[in-house]
């Protein structure tokens, strides 16, 4: 099909503003007569809110207001099960936010948070998956799964006996990945008011204005036509603004003072208030033939889900289908878990639970071709998808399947010695 | 000593929600009374560019340029739900959407100029840089301006909704089995990397990354997308690490949690396969976290080539590269 104006190098709209530095994100917007809240976060992992005291706080000059979990209408939010509070009494993670302190500036707010007195009741906590999947450990979502494993995705195809009767080769390791941060280069910021149709307005940075406009109506108790979301410029997301951060806290602020309301996270309080990648740990055992044909995928993959589900079920079907590789392998058994643990809660980052499993799979790719004897560009050219093959899950892949066309490009540039001269 | 080697890494990515999550976007269109457009769409731009693409497209099928194309996304007052901008998702999904609302736009606008051009089938009718016309009959033709402001006068509108919904299904769950992606987005990388046998440091050279884009809609921006996906990918592969001790953060500051900087990132070749995916807009497919998949393969790989040391954990740091030089040596 000839096109003209799809396929050619159009320069983007906001590539201008970005440059000269006009851009308006959230942090750069102001409203005369705003005050500025902060957060104050859990230091334990695992804990009861006892008691908040807030009286010498409020009794500093230019406090507006303190507000803790009974202050909140519906107390939760989540993309998948709401089971994560607005404003936390019951404790799963450092971080979880327990007051937001609301005043004229945000010294005096950062001097005020200072000034709550918050009592925990310390919990014993748990921080390896494995141990977090005993039978024996004490469930941190007890409402919504009677363990601590949220999910569990089992694939199965082919005879794995089978397949191991057919391998001449069989590699088998462990692999693990780290937490990751987002680390987009603006921390959250929002500005919430109440506007004079006595709508709650709310400025931010957002994947999905709408999901958070439907999770500040539910928090605050209002209609989806009383609360608007505007997005201002996004300074980078990667998944890391797919869940709420500030955008409730901020909104129940603006509601319960009826002064327009400006939050900032600093980097540091950035860190503690968005998801993280799934630390994976993956058992891998591939088998192939003398000619290098893979005959058999046994995987066991392990995801640190944190403190709360977030979008963990689906990030760790993701690390399930993907996890045998852009390959052909008839002999199939893959089992993915996603685990609760006190950890920072993990989430949606590009790749989405599929871009830890490229190091389990493309690793054991070239430790059979080595043990093999071909390259590891052949090993790839003998077993990857084309149109009509069938996946781990027995997709058949019809349409565009041009693996194949990728690898003829990139084939120049693996002759040894060619390349950086 | 320094030592180079080359590794190479592949990748697939189903993009969409998937498992029959619904996955609909929604798109709203109005052609102005002087020839230019507005599309609404809920779809945030978080800064991969989503709203110049909406734009190409929709100029694409009106005959426009780009710049006669204003896109507004992502306030909830204004623009359709669109999902969310995640799951490579984007592209695909809401720029089927809008394709599919300029389209209804067009075609009443197609209809409409078939009467007042006497073509019996709106299929006569073109619209093309700027004006609209019949087929092959240069003395029936004017600038779509003046045929949209005359409609007004006889109370037609062009204006339009739709959404676009992608395919998937849920998976089997004893057994996992079922076609829960589509369209799956493949791709390639290779890495030369530079290890320092005495300190460890592991320097990317050179990637070069080739990936399936379907269509690429416009070649900027996926050379954009792969730059920044191999940048993260080397983040991902070498450096960022959340260190964590009983729960708490401690390193919660780019001083301390490190990020790839301009230094860290090598000369990168982007390259791409164009073969259409039939069920995306111009045959387009997503772009946005393929990018960054085979560059931590790509570098593990390289790793192993250059100093026989095979990395299983992630970041691969200095300590643990010398710590498998020294069990090599001792093997």
């Amino acid at each position: 099909m000839k096109t003209s104006v799809v396929g050619s190098r159009v320069v983007r709209e906001d590539a201008w503003g970005k440059v000269f530095g006009q851009t308006k994100f959230p942090a750069d917007v102001n409203l005369q007569g705003q005050i500025y809240a902060v957060v104050i976060r859990s230091p334990h992992p695992h804990a009861r809110v006892l008691g908040i005291n807030s009286e010498q706080a409020m009794s500093l000059a230019g406090v507006v207001a303190v507000l803790t979990a009974k202050d909140v209408p519906n107390n939760s939010h989540g993309v998948l099960f709401r089971d994560q509070p607005v404003l936390a009494e019951y404790i799963r993670m450092v971080g979880d936010p327990v007051a937001v302190v609301g005043a004229e500036t945000e010294e005096i707010a950062r001097a005020a948070a200072k000034l709550v007195e918050v009592e925990y009741q310390v919990l014993p906590a748990v921080f390896d998956p494995e141990e977090a999947m005993m039978p024996d450990a004490l469930p941190l979502h007890p409402t919504l799964r009677p363990t601590n494993v949220l999910y569990h995705m089992p694939i199965r195809r082919g005879n794995l006996q089978e397949g191991w009767a057919q391998a001449d080769v069989v590699i088998e390791k462990e692999y693990s990945t780290q937490h990751v941060d987002h680390a987009f280069l603006q921390p959250e910021a929002v500005l919430a008011h109440v506007d004079e149709r006595g709508h709650m307005v709310v400025q931010t940075a957002t994947q999905y204005a709408h999901y958070d406009r439907g999770e500040i109506a539910h928090a605050l108790g209002l209609r989806f036509s009383q609360v608007q979301v505007k997005t201002l410029a996004v300074g980078g997301a990667f998944g890391g603004r797919e869940d709420i951060s500030l955008q409730i806290m901020a909104a129940l602020m603006a509601w319960n003072t009826l002064r327009p309301v400006k939050m900032e996270n600093t980097r540091e309080e950035s860190f503690y208030s968005h998801s993280k990648r799934h630390p994976m740990r993956m058992h891998y055992k591939t088998g192939a033939t003398k000619d290098g044909k893979l005959v058999a995928l046994e995987a066991k993959i392990i995801g640190d889900a944190g403190a709360y589900s977030s979008w963990s079920i689906n990030v760790l079907r993701k690390s399930a289908v993907h996890a045998s590789g852009p390959y052909v392998i008839p002999n199939v058994s893959i089992d993915s878990y996603a685990v609760f643990t006190n950890n920072p809660y993990s989430g949606a980052m590009r790749g989405f639970g599929a871009a830890q499993t490229v190091l389990a799979y493309e690793s054991q790719m070239d430790l059979l071709a080595k043990e093999i004897g071909i390259s590891p560009l052949e090993i790839r050219l003998r077993n990857l998808f084309k149109v009509g093959s069938i996946t781990a899950t027995g997709q058949v892949l019809t349409g565009s399947v041009p693996l194949d066309q990728c690898l003829a490009k990139i084939a120049p540039y693996l002759q040894r010695g060619g390349v950086s001269q | 000593m320094k030592k180079r080697g080359i590794g190479l890494g592949c990748s697939w990515y189903g993009t969409g929600y998937g498992n029959g999550f619904p996955d609909v976007s929604s798109a709203f269109v109005e052609i102005h009374d002087d020839g230019s457009a507005t599309v609404l769409t809920g779809a945030v731009d978080v800064g991969q560019g989503s709203n110049s693409i909406f734009a190409q497209i929709a100029a694409e099928e009106l005959g426009l340029e780009s710049k006669d194309i204003c896109v507004y996304s992502g306030d909830t007052d204004a623009t359709p739900d669109s999902g969310t901008t995640a799951a490579t998702r984007q592209t695909y999904n809401t720029g089927n959407a809008v394709l599919k609302a300029v389209r209804q736009a067009k075609s009443s606008l197609l209809d409409y100029a078939a009467h007042e051009f006497s073509c019996p089938t709106s299929e006569g009718i073109e619209l093309k840089e700027g004006y609209i016309g019949v087929k092959g009959d240069p003395s029936r033709c004017m600038p779509l301006a003046d045929m949209v402001f005359q409609a007004r006068l006889k109370g037609e509108r062009f204006i339009s909704a739709e959404s676009s919904t992608a395919r998937s299904t849920p998976v089997d769950p004893e057994t996992g089995q079922g076609a829960p992606y589509w369209p799956y987005a493949f791709g390639c990388q290779m890495a030369e990397v530079e290890v320092n046998t005495e300190t460890g440091m592991v320097r990317v050279l050179k990637v070069v990354a080739v990936h399936d884009v379907g269509k690429a809609l416009n070649p900027t921006q996926v050379e954009g997308q792969i730059a920044g996906g191999v940048t993260q990918g080397i983040g991902f592969a070498l450096l960022e690490e959340l260190e964590l001790k009983e729960g708490k953060i401690n390193n919660p500051a780019l001083s301390s949690y490190l990020i790839p900087t301009a230094l860290d990132v090598p000369s990168i070749e982007a390259l791409f396969v164009e073969d259409a995916e039939c069920t995306g807009p111009f045959g387009a497919k997503g772009l946005g976290e393929p990018a960054m998949l085979p560059t931590v393969a790509a570098i593990i790989n390289a790793i192993d080539d250059a100093v026989g040391v095979r990395i299983t954990s992630l970041p691969a740091t200095p300590e643990k590269i010398l710590q498998g030089l020294a069990e090599k040596k001792e093997g």
